[in-house]
């Protein structure tokens, strides 16, 4: 249908392929298509994160997670500090505690490069407490005492606060990372007398959830629940709850039976430890579930197969 | 007797062509020919999206099928035009419009989303790098790749997993919608295929990579997909990458278009058969979807590249049956002078950056830890 078309690179292959042809102009575009082509191909290798940093990803780079509730904590043996890309609703990790008597400059603390703020919060005695970040204008707190204070900042790196006060005071200082919490066993768990007693995997309801729930019954009758390499779509109060049905499916089923509460789940990645609140019987139910009741959704569940 | 004028006379008055005037001017059309393989194609091709959008659960959008269809269409009647001074009707680009808008998809749609204009610029992007290297990058008067199949694979590599994608391999749960696609597929193939001759070819392809995923399967291989909770491996690993409907589509529509294809029968199988094994060889390092799609499209542009070189061998291997073909052969330049001659080729130079770049950047998504995270739907892609 088409008669023979004449292309720009056709012509300066037969033109000898020189810039001394008949069409140097076309000779020089041709030549940048080739660039065009060759830069595309670099960007689409993602040699040098070339392609992330001009369409950037969703996904984060990976990042070690934390290994403890408070920062700078030793490793403990057994806790998996590779870097992962999965990140976790943003949770309040204890950065420093710091008390003293009137004005001093507490001792410095160093806040997380991908912490999105920090936060201090305590209490005072007695006048009036100012604290003061000296990369911040305005005071982080500046409260009348007695009462309880609360103040954020925002610069990651090293800090140093300067507090002045009439009277006692004791602060403590919470970052905002939204890295995995990786936790070893809690003492109870491995003691003597403890035993896992139902485990089982986590599957999709409305969201994702990944990794694996284990129920132990501790040696001193309370149970407590293990989630191993777990994740769950980020979402702020989310719950874990027990359900007495074996694996459902969907938001729906999930309520149509009887669930009892667990935790509100501040960190939803991770490896994480929650002790079931008193007078609870895991014994009763089938499965484990994460609920939102924000948006009234099973997120993720996990059957519980008994532990043999 | 009559004078009536001769029967043979008669039938051999020329017919009016049809044309437009503008401005004066005399513009002759060009329409299609009821027999054009490309019209049936696209009929097949448009009976699959109607019925993505309606019962497949695709995430595309009619203005994101409108402008890629149409900027295809726009580009090849101006470019022809341009070349020809004639209006002639863009089969092609419609064909490669449509078959980018089926398979292309950007991040952030919902099924259902029909009106959705979002990322109209990136399916208007990948329009044009569809349909500029088939006036570009041509050898022997005849375009090296196929359009919607560099258009994709360019886009899908260039953008990333993050943004982009295209649509799944295993389009619904097996159920009288994706039966019905069976047909149109099966259907549509046999009817365009026979027509071109190019059963053979899709034969020969089928034939040599269904018993390769067979065997990865077999060896436990596996994929995440964000449409299964869980790794895809055994049996339906085999199934949902040989038998999925992209894969026939790739088969069937894609591999044997005449344009690219070698000319001869030898040639089309060493083509079919090569392009089954490195799309094979692309595949099994993958553990995405997205990555085995890649793969899939990317080892058409390998061969592709390599037509030329396969029309080479098959010649070489005439001449040996027969002395008098190897007689009338050219004497070849020395092997460097061919090199020289080829690294002052901006064709040959940018026929061996796709070849070559298009199979390694696929073989690094395989490394790429995100990739595998997004399937999973622990992290979530960028919406535009």
């Amino acid at each position: 249908m088409t008669a023979p078309v004449e292309t720009v690179a056709a012509n300066v292959a037969r033109g000898s392929g020189s810039p001394g042809g008949t069409r140097p102009v076309r000779w020089v575009l041709a030549w940048i298509a080739v660039l065009a082509v060759t830069f595309t191909a670099v960007v689409g290798s993602n040699v040098f994160g070339l392609r992330d940093h001009f369409f950037e990803p969703a996904t984060p780079d990976a990042r070690p997670p934390a290994l403890g509730r408070v920062a700078g904590g030793a490793q403990v043996d057994g806790a998996d500090g590779a870097p992962t890309s999965l990140r976790s609703q943003p949770w309040w990790q204890e950065v420093k505690a710091l008390e003293g008597t009137g004005t001093m400059t507490a001792p410095a603390f160093t806040i997380a490069e991908g912490a999105a703020q920090w936060r201090v919060k305590g209490t005072c005695r007695s006048g009036k407490i100012v604290v003061r970040s000296p990369s911040q204008a305005r005071p982080v707190v500046d409260s009348l005492c007695p009462g309880e204070v609360t103040g954020f900042g925002s610069r990651s790196g090293p800090v140093s606060l300067q507090v002045t006060a009439d009277g006692p005071w004791k602060l403590s200082v919470a970052q905002l990372i939204d890295t995995p919490l990786v936790e070893p066993l809690l003492p109870a768990m491995t003691a003597p007398g403890s035993k896992a007693i139902a485990s089982g995997s986590f599957y999709n309801i409305d969201k994702s959830g990944t990794g694996r729930a284990t129920v132990y019954e501790q040696a001193d009758g309370r149970y407590s629940v293990r989630l191993d390499d777990f994740f769950v779509s980020p979402h702020a109060d989310l719950q874990l709850r027990f359900s007495t049905l074996e694996a459902p499916r969907t938001s729906k089923e999930y309520r149509s039976a009887k669930s009892e509460f667990i935790v509100v789940m501040d960190v939803t990645a991770g490896s994480l430890n929650y002790t079931v609140p008193s007078g609870g019987d895991p014994t009763l139910y089938k499965s484990v579930v994460v609920w939102s009741s924000a948006v009234n959704r099973a997120y993720a569940a996990a059957p519980l197969g008994l532990v043999r | 007797m009559t004078t009536a004028p001769p029967l043979a006379s008669q039938a051999a008055a020329p017919k009016p062509r049809p044309e437009i005037v503008v401005r004066g001017r005399r513009i002759p059309v060009v329409l299609p020919k009821k027999s054009d393989p490309r019209l049936k194609l696209s009929a097949t091709i448009w009976t699959l999206t109607f019925l993505g959008l309606t019962v497949l659960s695709f995430q595309v959008s009619i203005p994101q099928i409108a402008v890629t269809v149409l900027l295809s269409a726009l580009i090849e009647v101006g470019v022809t035009y341009r070349r020809e001074h004639v209006l002639v009707w863009p089969a092609s680009a419609l064909q490669t419009g449509i078959s980018v808008a089926f398979i292309f998809r950007v991040a952030g749609m919902r099924h259902g989303d029909w009106w959705s204009v979002r990322s109209l610029p990136i399916f208007a992007f990948v329009a044009v790098i569809s349909l500029l290297p088939k006036y570009l990058i041509r050898h022997n008067n005849r375009h090296i790749f196929n359009p919607s199949n560099i258009g994709l694979a360019w886009a899908l590599l260039m953008f990333g997993p993050s943004h982009v994608f295209s649509e799944h391999l295993w389009w619904a749960p097996l159920g009288v919608p994706i039966l019905i696609s069976f047909a149109v597929i099966f259907g549509g193939a046999f009817w365009v295929l026979r027509q071109v001759k190019m059963i053979p070819l899709a034969t020969a392809f089928l034939a040599t990579f269904l018993p390769i995923i067979g065997l990865f399967a077999l060896f436990g291989r596996t994929y995440w997909a964000g449409w299964h909770h869980g790794p895809v491996g055994g049996s339906f690993y085999w199934l949902t990458i040989a038998l999925s409907p992209e894969v026939l589509i790739f088969t069937f529509f894609m591999i044997t278009d005449p344009q690219t294809a070698p000319k001869s029968k030898l040639g089309r199988l060493i083509y079919a058969s090569l392009t089954a094994v490195v799309c094979a060889a692309l595949i099994l390092p993958q553990t995405t979807e997205f990555g085995i799609k890649v793969a899939i499209l990317s080892s058409l542009l390998v061969t592709c590249a390599l037509v030329p070189a396969i029309e080479r061998l098959v010649k070489c291997i005439e001449a040996r049956r027969s002395p008098e073909v190897a007689a009338s052969e050219a004497p070849k330049l020395p092997l460097a002078r061919r090199l020289a001659v080829g690294l002052r080729n901006p064709v040959l130079v940018v026929v061996t950056v796709i070849a070559i770049a298009a199979p390694l950047n696929t073989l690094l998504l395989s490394r790429d830890s995100k990739v595998e995270l997004i399937e999973r739907g622990l992290t979530t892609r960028t919406v535009q």
